[in-house]
């Protein structure tokens, strides 16, 4: 198993110390505060895991001047879209229909491969074959696993708005009624039955716009639900008391009626309690399908396992296929096509300042962004690379107890020098403490401006100023030798430092002075990922930047008063996952 | 530039071959080994596909494709006594990279890219074998199925095999068009 280095960064947002107050504990939480500024950061901790990333996952406040992480930032919608047909979807309309596309986008239930839809005639033949269309009845196709809609019995009239014909067909070719024209039948019962009688079964005579439903119908889910959910509110209407304007109790707090009601409950006092009771009715339950009652039959569970039976495992469909699916089902060909779950496109705040961070066009076809406020185009990266090219075989191990070099490169992304310090604590946190030696702790980086730029400004001499440089580095490399307190190399906007590591022996069962405290307490066998050597660093990076001019720049650069420039710093702590000990 | 190195091992053995005379051969199409490589009338074979018969004869039939980088062919020697050669029916399309040491492939057959039969495997008629799937030595697979994903399998209902070989037959008739054809090369 190889290892690769890695360098995270840890947001401040996890640092915050907010004041929880506990009474009689003011003296402690006054040390606590002052011990975390000393408390060397701990990438062991159980915490530690909730504020590292890796730098291309950070965001940058510029009025905070803080690194974002993506816990801290806040979310807001910018688009709906469907990922397959790239549609954009108003969000009134995802609030009304959904969160999945309404089109033609489907996966295949069984591979999740996007479905195509084809015209289930021969193609045609001869001249102008390919501007010929077709419209015999449309199936849904998947192109990986060969699976088709024609294995469930659904064939589709029109090749689009997939998702409203296949609301209205069943698998197996029988139409749906879908909750929305029960919805209408049951008002235009209500609106019929309202004076004439009705018959006990529920079964009224043939007026038009009313269908004729079966009360002892096996009713889908969604049906099931809807008309239970409409007989519930036809009987919480009829039995909860009118308050005083009319209004039934359902309409919850908000409503005027409330106030009134609510006043009414105090000063009303035993007038409105009898009131009340004599208006309320006995709720009752559901009787019928169409009322929502559904009565499992112990014949349906035969019908299942007889079919299991006959049909055998393969007949059955999967954990994986039955979670995508809305109902519940057993069998292979109960399976339907999933509509595509729409995508959103976000921008990102900034907790504290409000400022957004990173905010993307609202065109679905382009990937770019408006504002982009990353981290990489502030603060250093830092690369970890081993000092001795490693030879094949031994590539990532560091071996217990020999001193290994590794080469910290700093790049810098701001338009003027930097001066970075680094620390870290003599011996690593955790169980198997290696001790680690940054060689050079101070040092400044140059600013990231273009090479032409410093090529124009180093005028004649840049051809031999270049070589110089080459040459003294080629100098120091050759030594092969790190001093400490020289930086290894420097190049236009990066430095490298030397970083010196000696890993801890991995045995449990040392000799005594071998072992870290928390050895001697904690003596269990080695954990997953114990083995790593991680080095937490602090960088402070300090840099003068120019006044932001809220006003106009540019053109007015000379008749600006002075040169304002602001001295900055920005503190952070980084984690160098190094490299694995072997163990010996 | 360095001029092409010759190599210094000896060109491969031609082989036997009985092909058709409306095949299309492109030139650069690697035909290889000792025993007799047949291919039936209208297919394709595209350069750089590999035709090895060293180990066992080839037949292929009617209609098919033999896409790029295939390998048709034993890749190495069979355990037990001497095999029967591969069969490969009419209408199979063997794609890009896939490997084919099958004993038989079914009528309709779709091997798709990078995809391996092993050695003595039977695919029944209208197969569809995925991209980068497996199918073990000696298997044996029924026909109609289609081999997809991490070893997931199902029989395919759809009844639209005519309509399959048909595009087959148009895509054939269109890589005519495309493939400049050497037959003599191989005869």
């Amino acid at each position: 198993m190889s290892f690769t280095p890695y360098t995270y960064f840890q947001c401040p947002c996890t640092e915050s110390n907010l004041p929880t107050r506990r009474l009689g504990e003011n003296a402690s939480t006054e040390e606590e505060e002052s011990d975390q500024d000393d408390r060397t950061f701990d990438p062991r901790a159980p915490r530690a895991n909730y504020s590292l990333y890796p730098l291309e996952y950070l965001l940058y406040c510029e009025d905070c001047h803080q690194i974002r992480c993506p816990r801290c930032v806040l979310d807001e919608i910018v688009t709906w879209y469907c990922p397959n047909c790239l549609f954009e979807v108003p969000s009134s309309t995802v609030k009304s229909e959904g969160n999945r596309c309404t089109r033609s986008c489907f996966q295949c239930p069984i591979c999740i491969a996007p479905l195509s839809v084809s015209s289930t005639e021969a193609p045609p033949e001869g001249l102008g074959a390919e501007h010929a269309t077709q419209n015999g009845p449309y199936v849904l196709n998947c192109a990986y696993c060969a699976w088709s809609s024609k294995e469930i019995g659904i064939q589709f009239d029109k090749p689009n708005g997939i998702f409203a014909q296949l609301s209205k067909i069943q698998n197996g070719g029988k139409p749906i009624v879908t909750p929305r024209e029960r919805r209408k039948d049951r008002e235009e019962r209500t609106r019929d039955t309202s004076g004439s009688t009705m018959n006990e079964d529920g079964v009224v005579e043939d007026l038009p716009g009313i269908m004729n439903l079966d009360p002892h119908e096996l009713l889908d889910a969604e049906s099931q639900f809807s008309n239970l959910k409409a007989f519930y509110q036809s009987q919480l209407a009829d039995s909860s008391p009118a308050s005083a304007l009319g209004f039934t109790g359902e309409y919850g707090y908000g409503s005027p009626g409330a106030l009134s009601r609510i006043m009414g409950l105090y000063t009303g006092g035993s007038f409105a309690e009898k009131k009340a009771k004599s208006k309320k009715g006995a709720m009752r339950e559901a009787q019928d399908a169409l009322e929502g009652l559904q009565i499992t039959s112990p014949a349906s569970e035969e019908k299942a396992v007889n079919r299991l039976l006959s049909e055998g495992w393969e007949s059955t469909a999967s954990a994986v296929q039955k979670k995508e699916q809305s109902y519940n089902t057993h069998f292979v060909s109960d399976l339907r096509p999933i509509a595509h779950l729409l995508r959103t496109k976000r921008s990102k705040r900034c907790r504290t300042c409000r400022h957004i961070l990173s905010k993307p066009e609202s065109k679905v076809q382009t990937t770019r962004f408006r504002i982009r406020l990353v981290a990489l185009n502030y603060i250093p990266s830092i690369s970890i690379k081993p000092l001795q090219p490693a030879t094949l075989g031994r590539e990532t191990f560091l071996t217990p107890m020999k001193p290994t070099q590794f080469l910290l490169t700093f790049k810098n992304p701001l338009f003027d020098n930097v001066k970075v310090n680094i620390a870290t604590p003599a011996s690593t946190p955790g169980r198997f403490s290696s001790k680690v030696t940054i060689l050079c702790p101070q040092f400044e980086v140059g600013a990231n401006t273009d090479a032409w730029e410093e090529a124009l400004r180093e005028g004649g001499g840049k051809g031999t100023e270049r070589e110089k440089k080459r040459t003294k580095a080629e100098a120091s490399e050759g030594q092969n030798q790190a001093e400490a307190g020289k930086i290894w190399e420097r190049g236009r906007n990066w430095v490298s430092v030397v970083v010196e590591v000696l890993p801890a022996s991995l045995k449990i069962e040392g000799p005594e002075f071998m072992r870290s405290e928390e050895l001697k307490k904690d003596d269990g066998p080695l954990r997953e990922d114990e083995d790593v050597v991680e080095i937490p660093v602090f960088v402070r990076v300090e840099w003068e930047a120019d006044v932001a001019h809220d006003d106009t720049a540019g053109l007015t650069a000379t008749s600006r008063d002075k040169e304002a420039k602001e001295k900055r710093e920005l503190a952070y702590w980084c984690v160098l996952g190094v490299g694995k000990i072997i163990q010996d | 530039m360095s001029s092409k190195r010759q190599s210094m091992m000896p060109p491969p053995p031609k082989p036997p071959t009985s092909l058709s005379s409306t095949i299309t051969i492109a030139e650069h199409a690697s035909l290889i080994g000792t025993h007799l490589i047949a291919i039936g009338s209208n297919t394709v074979v595209h350069p750089r596909s590999k035709l090895n018969s060293t180990y066992a004869s080839i037949t292929i039939g009617n209609n098919c494709i033999i896409s790029e980088r295939s390998q048709i062919g034993l890749q190495g020697e069979p355990e037990g006594e001497e095999r029967d050669g591969i069969l490969i029916e009419n209408g199979v399309v063997v794609e890009v990279g896939a490997v084919v040491e099958a004993r038989h492939i079914g009528e309709g057959c779709v091997v798709e890219v990078n995809a391996r039969i092993g050695k003595g495997a039977v695919l029944g008629k209208h197969c569809k074998i995925g991209p980068l799937c497996e199918i073990a030595d000696g298997e044996v697979v029924p026909n109609f199925t289609v081999v997809f994903g991490n070893g997931m399998r199902r029989v395919d209902r759809s009844g639209i095999e005519d309509l399959k070989l048909k595009m087959v037959r148009r895509q054939v008739e269109i890589l005519r068009k495309l493939i400049p054809s050497k037959p003599d090369k191989f005869q």
